[in-house]
């Protein structure tokens, strides 16, 4: 779960990329309108399903058993589900997720967490994305670090660059602890 | 945010409760709704008026209880109201799942309900010939 253009897609390719050669992967990318994302991960020869929600704002459990039906499951060890860029609604429905991670951005600005609280709530993991970047935002990381562990304090927070690659393999280490 | 569908799926569980029991009129519903669900009450009501409009529910009263978030901790023996992030949030009060005793990780135990309290109703007049 996270905005649009906090680096949902990005992330779930740089993990698929680490993790597909160690276990079967899946992605489910869930999309108003386009396939951009689906198109983006299936470059990576993994079972991907579009899910298009057309007027929906989030994904639901329903949404999410349509899908389950076009992949073959056996074959999948970990199933991504990249919901709909929002942080109000997905945070209400439960998918039957293990576990819920949250990607916030430092170009969302200081104010992220504590805007949307329940998002965090319902979370086990949250990345800080585009690190690479805090210092051109004027972003702190410690400061949102801070304002999710306020919230719930065994949050995992994990900083990460897609771009330079920093943090991503905590994140993949993260899920497969859950 | 999904209020509409809320009150969607109240009507047709009360117009379930009006088909098997023609004889009786509904006036009142209340709701018990928690306080760490998404639901506005105002949006409900205002579709709930909006949607019994011309149906035999027009003109009964929805009524919404709040019910209060309660936590649990693992950690400590604390049992009761969240703590509140309210210090610097000026807008509304957020609960959060720090334990107001130990500050560790706390987990919900009451907050998160939607649901159907009481139905008031009435016996309708028999129909004289």
């Amino acid at each position: 779960m996270g905005a649009i253009g906090s680096g949902k897609t990005t992330l779930i390719a740089k993990l698929v990329e680490k993790l597909k050669n160690k276990m079967g992967v899946a992605v489910f990318n869930g999309d108003a309108t386009t396939s951009n994302d689906a198109d983006a991960i299936a470059k990576q020869n993994v079972p991907v399903v579009q899910i298009a929600t057309i007027n929906g704002c989030h994904l639901d459990a329903n949404l999410v058993g349509k899908g389950l039906s076009k992949i073959d499951i056996g074959k999948v060890k970990l199933l991504f589900i990249e919901n709909i860029g929002n942080l109000i609604c997905p945070a209400e429905f439960p998918l039957g997720s293990k576990a819920r991670v949250v990607v916030v951005s430092v170009t969302e600005g200081p104010w992220m967490v504590r805007k949307h609280p329940h998002m965090f709530l319902g979370a086990q993991i949250v990345v800080i994305n585009k690190i690479d970047l805090a210092g051109a935002m004027g972003v702190s990381v410690d400061a949102l670090t801070s304002d999710v562990h306020k919230l719930k304090p065994d949050i995992k927070v994990i900083p990460t660059s897609c771009k330079t690659g920093a943090g991503v393999d905590e994140v993949a280490e993260a899920l497969i602890a859950v | 945010m999904h209020e509409f569908s809320i009150a969607a799926s109240l009507v047709e569980k009360l117009s379930e409760f009006g088909r098997e029991n023609p004889d009786k009129k509904i006036h009142e519903i209340r709701l018990a709704i928690g306080e760490l669900s998404h639901v506005e009450h105002e949006q409900l009501r205002f579709c709930y008026d909006s949607i019994t409009k011309e149906t035999p529910l027009e003109g009964s009263i929805l009524k919404i209880d709040k019910t209060e978030a309660l936590v649990e901790c693992p950690h400590c023996s604390y049992r009761g109201r969240p703590k509140y992030w309210d210090d610097i949030l000026a807008g509304a009060p957020v609960v959060t799942f720090q334990c107001p005793a130990c500050g560790k990780t706390v987990g919900e135990t009451q907050g998160k309900e939607c649901e159907i309290k009481s139905i008031k109703f009435s016996q309708n007049e028999p129909i004289l010939n």
